[in-house]
């Protein structure tokens, strides 16, 4: 089980006026609040926490086969790399540039995957099929659907299969991430 | 309020932020802000927030989540004007 977001924070700048009245209070707790404020750069902060929390959603949708919600203060960030829904924890992972924020989510710390972050233009489909050979060892026709709630699932032969694979998209950079 | 004013009010206030024309040319009950208008999962707070104002309402969690399609924001909105 894996999930993964990426934030371009370029275009996040341009994108959202995070000072807004009200825009921090819907999305984040008062500890989260906290820590993005105090923070010496709190633009990047946030933005970290918002890729925790899109990375964290994606993996727990995927685990329980839960219907689309927009409900980020269902999940909580904790500066030690995990996010916390109801009686869950996952595990998170995130790269942070000059240009872009790229968190995983995963169930447990210690499972296997591979990633991989793309400027805009790439074919991404192509590239994750090629990992999905590479890392796999797969020599079949490799396809990519939708199940009903909008978690991508991976066909082998036009077989469905259990390989958990993420997608991401934001401004200048797709990702994505395939659980081994 | 009518359902039809309602429904020009909400895609006057989305289409700021819709990054997919075509879905915006197409709009029904039915779009989903993210899959079919392409709107940014962080810029789905402001249109709540747009919401809000345009509105004079409050939108708690518990109607923020099923804000993603359309309809589910309609029955939102008229939702909380009942309730004024």
């Amino acid at each position: 089980m894996i999930g993964n977001d990426i934030v371009d924070l370029r275009f996040a700048r341009e994108q959202s006026n995070w000072r807004r009245s009200g825009w921090l209070q819907k999305l984040f707790s008062d500890a989260e609040q906290h820590q993005i404020l105090s923070s010496q750069n709190p633009h990047l902060q946030l933005w970290t926490f918002w890729s925790m929390k899109e990375a964290a959603y994606k993996v727990h949708q995927r685990r329980f086969s839960l219907l689309p919600k927009y409900n980020p203060m269902d999940f909580q960030c904790a500066i030690e790399g995990e996010v916390y829904v109801n009686n869950y924890a996952y595990k998170i992972i995130s790269e942070i540039t000059e240009q872009y924020v790229y968190s995983i989510a995963r169930v447990v710390s210690d499972m296997q995957y591979s990633s991989e972050v793309c400027e805009i233009g790439t074919q991404v489909r192509d590239q994750l099929k090629e990992m999905i050979v590479n890392t796999l060892g797969i020599k079949t026709l490799i396809s990519f659907s939708k199940d009903k709630n909008g978690i991508p699932v991976v066909y082998l032969d036009k077989k469905r299969t259990n390989i958990a694979i993420s997608l991401t998209h934001h401004g200048r950079y797709s990702a994505f991430a395939v659980g081994l | 309020m009518t359902e039809k004013e309602l429904l020009s009010k909400l895609k006057t206030i989305i289409t700021p932020y819709v990054q997919n024309q075509e879905g915006l040319i197409k709009l029904t009950e039915d779009t989903d802000f993210i899959k079919d208008l392409e709107i940014n999962s962080a810029n789905l707070v402001d249109v709540i927030l747009d919401v809000e104002d345009e509105f004079d309402i409050e939108i708690d969690n518990d109607a923020m989540e099923k804000m993603l399609t359309v309809k589910a924001s309609i029955e939102v909105i008229a939702d909380k004007l009942a309730a004024k």
